[in-house]
């Protein structure tokens, strides 16, 4: 019982770490129909430049928010340099996000080495709590908050705020929106930069968590990005939630019991979604 | 003013570029250049698999790998195990035989859907095999992979091998080209122009997206598995994402749309790399950034951009796969 709750506190703390990443990879592809393959890249910066701010200056939250700047820095300029010249060419994007991701993680192995590197957890987020007599560590329980915090402000931010209409309705039909005198690509910018902000946020908190960080969780963590995506359908919060929820669950409980295909089982999943239902379990549009 | 003189026909150039090639082995080459010049003969072979999918089809695989992969590991697994090494058609038969069934369930599972799912789920898949491939290490090996595949004799001697490389290399240069002037490829490459006209005029895409990735993969495969008899040793790095941008590196660099690109590319890449990775620690970036200035500035690649040169086209209609596909859709 007490291990079998572990693992769903583990699993959904996963879970909120895969969302900081998804939930941004789905705005941008809902609104502009741009798949960022650079994506984890962009996390596993964040990861590193709060690795070392958190190091040169022994605070975890300067890291953060350091990590996060440098997301959306890296995000504002890859739309408009790159992705946005490329908008009316799907096949472009494509090729041209995954080039993006080779250069920024062989960038990130000559500033910081290829090799992995230990993420202690902050002092104030260490230790234990104990709930109904079983323990669990603090940062989960921590990540489980951020995770949280991070989906009620965007539902807020899309349900109830003028932007957040805006982007919605950019996300059914992006011609309409300027038609209507609204300057979409401006919005798309802002997005794009506050899903690669997200990105890099969710790469940081990410560090104590695994407890070393390396180039290659770039990868995986997108991966699972996008299985989540597939699963949750796109453009859509919630369901990059509940999806994210359901893949951090299975991978966790997983590798608990059968650790050599825990990613096979996601990928089966995803594999079954696409047979069952194209557009996500939560998606509504096809 | 297009005059049809040798100098633009391409037969006679491509001629030439063979009997050189054939003559290179009696000039007092080096054993050195003709590993390295058989490794650029496997490998385009697998640049031009990849180009059909990119080029002539205009969908991007980000999983293309798994093709390469099985095809290398199939004649590892085979020849290790069964330790007769003339066996080697029978594995890279087999080989053939499982790309061509994964290539079909992965293009069924993902090419229904958006065209981005495709590289995502190809993406999924690919590391999946990884896995796989690193977790099952009884059979594969696991991260130190199959040491000392044991090959035909005939493989033995470099310029014998160098001549069944080049010789790997035409035929299947001379059969894609066939498919590609084919009825077949034709429809594969108005597909890639525009997808929905080439659904209302009644062809099944979805059918001929699958015979376009069944075909990228048996070639991958034919690829891998000769890549597995020049190294005489698999590991997973045959199935890594590496693996697929080295071919994706090999199209664009070379040109996407036209196979020679492929060959083309598969040279530049091999010997680029030999010499930067001697120079330069992270070699691996200027292949990245040369990528991306590609892409944004120079989509046909070298040799489309050459050609387009010498006939004086500012803008290619037929050739062209990346810049002017699917102008027709919108953002969504």
């Amino acid at each position: 019982m007490s291990l079998t709750l572990n693992l769903l506190v583990n699993g959904v703390a996963l879970g909120a770490l895969i969302f900081l990443i998804a939930i941004g990879l789905s705005l941008i592809f809902g609104l502009m129909g741009v798949l960022n393959f650079a994506h984890g890249a962009i996390f596993i910066w964040g990861a590193y430049i709060g690795w070392a701010v958190y190091g040169a200056t022994g605070s975890f939250w300067l890291g953060a928010l350091a990590g996060t700047a440098v997301g959306l820095v890296i995000g504002f300029l890859m739309e408009r340099l790159f992705i946005r010249k490329f908008y009316d060419n799907h096949v472009g994007q494509i090729l041209l996000t995954l080039g993006l991701m080779i250069v920024l993680i062989e960038l990130l192995k000559i500033v910081f080495g290829p090799n992995i590197l230990g993420f202690d957890k902050p002092e104030s987020l260490q230790g234990v709590v104990t709930l109904l007599e079983d323990s669990f560590p603090v940062y989960r329980i921590f990540l489980i908050g951020v995770g949280l915090l991070v989906l009620l402000g965007t539902h807020f931010m899309l349900t109830k705020t003028k932007i957040g209409m805006i982007i919605r309705a950019g996300v059914q039909d992006p011609e309409m929106v300027q038609a209507l005198g609204i300057n979409v690509r401006r919005v798309f910018t802002g997005v794009f930069a506050c899903g690669a902000a997200l990105a890099a946020f969710g790469g940081v908190m990410s560090g104590p968590s695994f407890g070393s960080i390396h180039p290659e969780l770039g990868m995986l963590n997108q991966l699972n990005a996008f299985i989540v995506i597939v699963i949750g359908g796109i453009g859509n919060h919630i369901g990059a939630a509940l999806g994210a929820l359901l893949v951090g669950i299975l991978q966790t409980f997983m590798a608990y019991y059968v650790p050599d295909v825990a990613l096979a089982v996601n990928v089966a999943l995803m594999a079954l979604v696409l047979i069952l239902r194209p557009q996500g379990l939560f998606g509504a549009r096809g | 003013m297009r005059t049809r003189s040798w100098l633009t026909n391409r037969k006679v150039w491509g001629l030439l570029l063979l009997v050189a090639l054939l003559a290179l082995p009696f000039v007092g080459t080096s054993k050195f250049l003709l590993s390295m010049m058989i490794s650029v003969f496997i490998l385009a072979v697998y640049g031009m698999s990849y180009d059909l999918l990119l080029g002539y089809t205009g969908i991007v695989s980000f999983g293309h790998a798994i093709f390469f992969g099985t095809g290398a590991y199939a004649v590892g697994i085979l020849l290790t195990k069964v330790k007769n090494p003339d066996l080697l058609p029978v594995a890279l038969l087999i080989g053939v035989a499982i790309a061509a069934v994964t290539a079909f369930v992965i293009g069924l599972l993902s090419l229904r859907v958006k065209d981005v799912y495709f590289s995502m789920i190809t993406l999924a898949f690919a590391e999946l095999f990884f896995i796989f491939a690193d977790k099952f290490s009884e059979l594969t090996g696991g991260s130190d992979g199959i040491p000392y595949v044991r090959v035909p004799a005939i493989f033995n001697d470099r310029t014998t091998f160098y001549f069944l490389a080049l010789a790997f290399l035409v035929l299947v240069y001379l059969i894609l080209h066939r498919i590609v002037h084919s009825p077949l490829g034709r429809t594969l490459q108005a597909i890639r122009e525009n997808e929905q006209r080439a659904q209302s005029l009644g062809y099944n895409v979805l059918r001929y997206k699958l015979a376009s990735l069944v075909i990228s993969g048996i070639v991958a495969a034919l690829a891998g598995g000769m890549w597995a008899v020049l190294q005489k040793y698999v590991n997973t790095s045959v199935l890594s994402l590496d693996q697929t941008i080295s071919a994706l590196l090999m199209t664009i660099i070379g040109g996407v749309g036209t196979l020679f690109g492929a060959v083309l590319g598969a040279g530049v890449i091999t010997f680029a790399q030999e010499w930067l990775s001697q120079a330069f620690d992270r070699w691996f970036l200027i292949f990245g950034v040369l990528y991306v200035l590609i892409v944004m500035f120079f989509p046909k690649g070298i040799l489309g951009t050459i050609r387009d040169k010498w006939t004086g086209k500012r803008q290619g209609g037929a050739q062209n796969g990346v810049s002017s596909d699917q102008r027709g859709r919108s953002v969504s």
